[in-house]
């Protein structure tokens, strides 16, 4: 009886919690018109919160630089950041959240491609642009006509590596994290070397939270390469260069922007020292644009901004850009996305998106691990 | 040949310190404890912080190290585990997942999500030995592993406190009778059982050459993993299982690829459980009843219910937005994987934290009957469905028979190896690249994709699900499960085959679990090796768990906590999945039968 009772408390508990919820509003005041309000979906949370914690700081930056110089057209901008752990099951619901607010006017990530591309078709239906500037993935702007990245597309990407690695030596190894981007990666960096001639002598894969790298690393050794392609975060990435000297791999090692990170440095000590990466964003890049975005944010952060950061800073303006040139409506976002020639950008210059929604880009430049530190790699 | 051999031992015996913490508590308190692996990700970033930004010496900081852990050990007993003294031991599994959950999230908060260097103090003398470079700590690891076995082994064994911590662990009631303070006892365990995750996380932090907060969510799996096959609870075994998994980890790895590292650790154990289990005497219904406690019978489906309920599901369409629609259809979908376990825990008294694996199955079955077949989801779900079905009595039934946390251990094994399978059988799965473009339903021509009709769907499967559990609860077959979870002797000999039966419950709860999956595909129309986890296993558990064993009810009311809970703090920002943890803690401290269930 005493059970009975109890439970018919906590039933009707329940259901005046949940007939609160289904007719509780979201956001909207009366003076929330004037706001122009971007949703973030990331990882701010979880085992890729060190990823979202880099972009928030850079969105920040960049949303304070915006409404310190009077806004958008005078309006103010806010980010509304919400958590999925990079989780689909959690970043489809984050979707229909921004979806039914019709303050949000674009959206930014999710970070990984997975947690982009299951909620892309809520971002297609309610025709919000949808703007994963880290999803390299080609699937994901595949998936639908308001899918933007700025992200490089792997093809490109592997072959202008292949191009390089050939040049150091012929016997080439390919180590990758066993994900969308590593394999993605893996596989077109295979075909760009069959197109050079290029023997890749040795391809190992791995799961991104591996700590314990010998015997792979034991059976690159094995295949004697004389260059090593890593394509990993700076987290696994300097793991795999320490390992590496202890099981007496000496070939070249070259990776990718993934590691443009002080954090690679720091984690990979010296056994980093030497290698090679292209990179699309440098923070000691001499333009005065990312000069000034560099010093802003070592001096509100103190540490260097690596290439997440840039991509996150970048995004959002370039987002804010769109939101202006756009008329400050979903539609319009997404036609300045889709025809804008000469959109503004630190990490590319003026650029325009490609017939394939990614940024088509075509600067290449090279940095190298001295001394403790990335330098601009200037070896022909 | 020799170089795997010898770099497997090194890699097992960090995995052996993992596994020591999980035997000693498993051995002495009976408890699968989950929160050992964030207890070994706490100790690595604490280490990290004394001896990086602290300054102490190496040594100072894992003697800190080790009185945080230990205290840390004893709270946690305290807090979690000592008000469930009397509840069955799944409550007790499901206060330390919850546990796990704010201890990671602290973890992240106190320390930040940051990797870090925890540097190797120790002499840089290194021994070649055919291609391998081993360093002094290299060489040491597993001289310190085997030592901290024996000494907690001589302790338990020789002194009269290790026997008081092992006779409150055989029989309470004895000991107390005996001037044993068994509460203290207790604590004393975890109080040692924790400080060795902290050696362990600061040890293996120092080979591996970093750590980081999420780091506790694989090396404690491996460290389950190690004392699974070890043979839980036994502390050489805890070792022995260590360096047998380090070593053929390594083997594994270096023929088949560092990718196959999660299907080689769990398939592992998998085949370790299938052996034990052909040596184990059928003792399912005597350690069910002891694992879950006795419940009153369900009550059973009155169709004025069901008429309810389905005008309540049907009419939150008409006043919710498509947000509240979205959460809605991730509940119903949940909570029809709720339904899966409701049958085989509920009914039939075993358990399976395998779930995952079959909610997979169904999900990635649907899919590929759908695009590669090019048969229509209506044809597709039941097919999917039918896959799971067939793989939980090929796969899970068969290690049933091993009865409480054994059986918990060995089907969370089964299922982390399908979900790793799913990333390395390319050719069916497309591997790490998911399946993507898969069709919506068409309802007579009409594309099911808002959120209102993915709500609609998810609903009306889970409404199907609902009456055919509850018609098998209430019919001969639900009696003679019911015979089996209160007394397997006397069912079997009445005439009720166990093993016979256990299959059957799992192949259907295997079935409405991936018809669960069909409907996850149905909404997400991508799928890829990353929604599916091992934590999807835990939140299918926990949501029966929470609504009621047994209780078809519980599982919507379960679904609707769990799912809905996480949503409802999003407000909470960064403290939103720390709030719901301590809420997950808070539900199974007071309310440990769960919402819907009798005590």
């Amino acid at each position: 009886m005493n059970a009975n009772l109890s439970r018919a408390r906590f039933l009707a508990a329940l259901g005046t919690t949940a007939l609160a919820a289904c007719s509780g509003s979201r956001g909207g005041g009366a003076g929330a018109a004037s706001v122009v309000r971007f949703g973030v979906s990331g990882p701010f949370s979880g085992d890729d919160a060190n990823y979202g914690r880099v972009w928030r700081a850079a969105m920040d930056l960049a949303a304070d630089e915006i409404n310190r110089s009077g806004g958008l057209h005078g309006r103010p901008l806010e980010l509304v950041y919400e958590d999925t752990q990079s989780d689909p099951r959690q970043s489809v619901v984050v979707a229909q959240q921004f979806a039914d607010d019709p303050s949000i006017l674009v959206e930014l990530g999710d970070f990984s491609s997975a947690a982009s591309i299951a909620a892309s078709p809520v971002y297609e239906r309610a025709g919000l642009v949808q703007f994963g500037f880290t999803n390299s993935d080609p699937k994901f702007t595949a998936g639908g006509e308001y899918m933007f990245s700025t992200a490089t597309s792997v093809r490109a990407d592997a072959r202008i590596i292949a191009k390089r690695a050939a040049r150091i030596g012929r016997r080439h190894a390919v180590v990758f994290q066993d994900t969308v981007w590593g394999k993605s990666a893996s596989s077109a960096y295979a075909a760009s070397a069959k197109e050079l001639g290029v023997d890749v002598v040795s391809v190992q894969n791995y799961l991104p939270d591996t700590k314990d790298f010998h015997a792979v690393l034991g059976n690159v050794r094995a295949a004697n390469p004389d260059v090593v392609v890593y394509y990993s975060y700076y987290t696994d990435g300097a793991l795999l260069a320490r390992q590496a000297r202890d099981v007496g791999l000496t070939a070249r090692s070259v990776t990718t922007g993934a590691c443009y990170n002080q954090q690679f440095i720091a984690l990979g000590g010296p056994a980093v020292d030497g290698f090679v990466l292209p990179v699309e964003f440098f923070a000691a890049d001499p333009r005065p644009a990312v000069r000034r975005f560099a010093r802003a944010y070592e001096t509100r952060y103190h540490e260097v901004p690596d290439l997440f950061a840039g991509f996150a800073f970048d995004a959002v303006r370039i987002a804010a850009w769109a939101a202006v040139d756009g008329g400050f409506t979903r539609s319009g976002v997404r036609d300045a996305f889709a025809t804008g020639t000469r959109i503004p950008s630190i990490v590319d210059g003026p650029f325009h998106f490609g017939a394939d929604r990614r940024s088509a880009r075509s600067s290449e430049r090279w940095l190298v691990i001295r001394n403790g530190g990335f330098t601009l790699w200037n070896d022909a | 040949m020799a170089e795997t051999l010898l770099s497997g031992l090194v890699t097992g015996s960090a995995l052996a310190l993992a596994a020591l913490g999980i035997s000693l508590i498993f051995g002495v308190a009976d408890i699968a404890n989950f929160a050992q692996g964030p207890l070994l990700a706490f100790g690595a970033m604490l280490g990290w912080w004394l001896t990086a930004e602290a300054h102490l010496p190496y040594l100072a900081a894992l003697l800190v190290v080790i009185a945080a852990t230990a205290c840390l050990g004893a709270a946690i007993e305290r807090v979690a585990v000592r008000p469930l003294m009397n509840a069955p031991r799944i409550t007790v599994l499901l206060a330390t997942v919850a546990v796990g959950i704010v201890l990671d999230r602290v973890t992240q908060l106190v320390f930040s999500p940051e990797t870090r260097v925890l540097e190797n103090p120790f002499p840089a003398w290194t021994f070649a030995f055919g291609g391998v470079h081993l360093d002094f700590f290299d060489a040491a690891i597993p001289a310190i592993a085997a030592a901290t076995a024996g000494l907690i082994a001589f302790f338990l064994a020789r002194t009269k406190l290790g026997r008081a911590i092992r006779a409150s662990a055989q029989d309470p009631d004895a000991a107390r009778q005996m001037g044993v303070d068994v509460a203290a006892m207790q604590s004393l365990a975890f109080a040692l059982a924790s400080s060795l995750a902290g050696i362990a996380g600061m040890l293996a932090g120092t080979y591996y050459g970093n750590v980081e907060p999420a780091m506790g969510t694989s090396l404690g799996m491996a460290g389950f993993a190690a004392a699974a096959l070890g043979g839980l609870g036994r502390l050489g075994g805890a070792v022995l299982g260590g360096l047998t998994l380090g070593v053929v980890q390594n083997l594994g790895v270096t023929l088949f690829g560092g990718a196959e590292l999660q299907v080689i650790t769990f398939a592992a154990v998998v085949v370790a459980f299938w052996l034990r289990s052909r040596r184990t005497a059928t003792d399912a219904g005597a350690s069910g009843a002891a694992f879950f406690g006795r419940r009153a019978l369900a009550p059973p489906l009155r169709p004025a219910l069901i008429a309810v309920l389905v005008g309540a599901l049907f009419a939150i369409p008409l006043l919710c937005g498509p947000y509240v629609l979205r959460v809605a259809g991730e509940i119903a979908i949940y909570a029809t994987l709720g339904l899966s376990l409701t049958l085989v825990a509920g009914t039939c008294g075993t358990i399976s934290l395998g779930q995952v694996g079959l909610f997979a199955a169904g999900a990635y079955a649907s899919a590929l009957f759908e695009k590669d077949l090019g048969w229509t989801f209506w044809c597709a779900a039941p097919a999917g469905a039918a896959v799971a079905a067939v793989l939980a009595a090929v796969a899970i039934a068969p290690v049933a028979k091993l009865g409480g946390q054994e059986l918990a251990i060995a089907t969370f094994a089964i299922g982390a190896t399908i979900v790793a399978l799913l990333l390395n059988l390319d050719a069916l799965t497309n591997g790490p690249l998911g399946i993507s473009n898969i069709p919506p339903p068409s309802f007579f021509g009409h594309a099911v994709v808002s959120a209102r009709d993915d709500y609609l769907l998810a609903a009306a499967a889970f409404i199907a699900c609902l009456i055919v559990v509850g018609r098998l609860q209430a019919s001969p077959l639900g009696l003679a499960w019911r015979a089996l979870r209160d007394d397997a002797g006397a069912a079997a000999a009445s005439g009720v085959h166990p093993a016979a039966y256990t299959s059957l419950a799992f192949a259907i709860g295997g079935g409405i679990a991936g018809l669960a999956g069909a409907l996850l595909t149905a909404q997400y129309l991508y799928l890829s090796p990353d929604i599916f986890d091992a934590d999807t296993s835990v939140l299918a558990l926990t949501i029966v768990v929470l609504g009621g064993f047994g209780n078809v009810w519980g599982a919507l009311l379960g679904a609707t906590v769990l799912v809905g809970v996480p949503e409802a703090f999003r407000p909470l920002h960064d403290y939103r999945i720390l709030a719901y943890g301590l809420a997950l803690l808070a539900l199974v401290r007071f309310r440990p039968q769960g919402f819907l269930g009798y005590r």
